[in-house]
């Protein structure tokens, strides 16, 4: 059963293929980044209480989706994408920011040093507190991950925008994705240039971290610095026309 | 009105008066359109922007103590997208007399005013 389907998929996918570029009609300009998948094909869904709710709490609308992808062709999940207790988006948004040249394979064992090296620190202040200061203490590493990058992210940026033959910067609000992936790119920035020589990564990233958590360091100086500009230049909000 | 006669209006060899029109492009019909007037928007949020950078400046810049000030600024900026979002999809919905200016290049693309021969 599966055999004979999966190259029906295939060939229907290499015809359909065939189909997209007939269709491409724009002279002058090729086609370079595309996918293996023709364009029916519908994104998988990783999520275990979805497919384990029972047959009668499902909704109308839930029912004639699942009756529907019976139907319809869907992709394989990527590899990084897993429905295990592990998997946190945002940790494996900053992995892959953190990646070069595509060294998945180096960039996750850096995290796991990580967030290794911050539980360690976390446990030794631990052990050395007093009964009323270990109650204040935060071990869980993924908590203090995600509170320090929510400290780090800016509330307003700044955008060049030319006026009268000059950029000036203008204070613009920013939407969640972006604000998320200022936070990552400074703590990456912060972690790769301003270091000692021969400090290893998770090191100093733990350190960072464990600093943005308690909100002080230079990532959070970066954040109040940001601030600090879009208040100077309040002024100029009104050369923003959105 | 019909379309005014380019008769005698160049300078040519063939035209004996003084030209009339004198073109520093051929007058040949092109295969795009120039976009349209951008219409002037205002700036969105000021006065939430005002207030949360007044409180900034009163508590030092710390963000725990502006939460709702922040807070605001936040929902009026999502609502401010929000609304932009829905003014353009109305506008690609509505456009009665002729197409706007990107589809109709993308159709005189495929139509094209051959300047050439072959």
């Amino acid at each position: 059963m599966a055999a004979p389907a999966l190259q029906a998929a295939r060939q229907w996918s290499g015809l359909a293929l065939g189909v997209r570029l007939a269709v491409w009609n724009l002279p002058g300009i090729t086609q370079v980044r595309w996918s293996r998948y023709a364009p029916e094909y519908r994104d998988p869904l990783i999520d275990k209480e979805y497919y384990r709710k029972p047959v009668s709490e499902l909704t109308e609308e839930e029912k004639y989706d699942q009756e529907l992808k019976k139907t319809q062709l869907i992709k394989a999940a990527a590899a990084t994408e897993t429905s295990s207790v592990f998997a946190d988006p945002v940790i494996s948004k900053f992995t892959n920011m953190m990646m070069k040249d595509g060294n998945k394979v180096l960039a996750r064992l850096l995290m796991a040093q990580t967030l290794e090296a911050v539980k360690r620190k976390q446990f030794e202040k631990y052990h050395a507190a007093s009964a009323e200061e270990q109650a204040t203490i935060e071990r869980n590493p993924y908590k203090i991950f995600h509170q320090a990058l929510k400290n780090c992210e800016p509330v307003i940026g700044l955008v060049p925008i030319l006026k009268g033959g000059h950029f000036y910067q203008v204070p613009v609000p920013l939407t969640d994705r972006r604000r998320r992936f200022l936070a990552m790119k400074w703590m990456i920035t912060e972690c790769r240039e301003n270091k000692p020589r021969r400090t290893l990564m998770p090191e100093k990233l733990s350190d960072e971290l464990l600093e943005a958590f308690h909100n002080r360091g230079p990532v959070i100086k970066r954040k109040h610095n940001m601030h600090k500009m879009a208040e100077a230049n309040r002024a100029l909000a009104h050369y923003r026309w959105w | 009105m019909a379309t005014p006669s380019l008769r005698g209006r160049l300078a040519r060899f063939a035209n004996p008066g003084k030209p009339v029109l004198k073109p520093n492009k051929p007058l040949i019909l092109a295969n795009s359109v120039g976009n349209r007037r951008r219409e002037k928007g205002e700036a969105t949020c000021i006065t939430e922007m005002s207030m949360m950078m007044a409180c900034w400046k009163q508590n030092e810049f710390r963000d725990e103590a502006c939460r709702k000030e922040i807070q605001d600024f936040f929902d009026c900026s999502s609502k401010a997208q929000e609304a932009r979002k829905m003014r353009s999809i109305h506008e690609t919905l509505e456009q009665s007399e002729s197409l706007p200016p990107h589809k109709m290049t993308k159709l005189l693309q495929r139509f094209p005013n051959k300047s050439h021969l072959s």
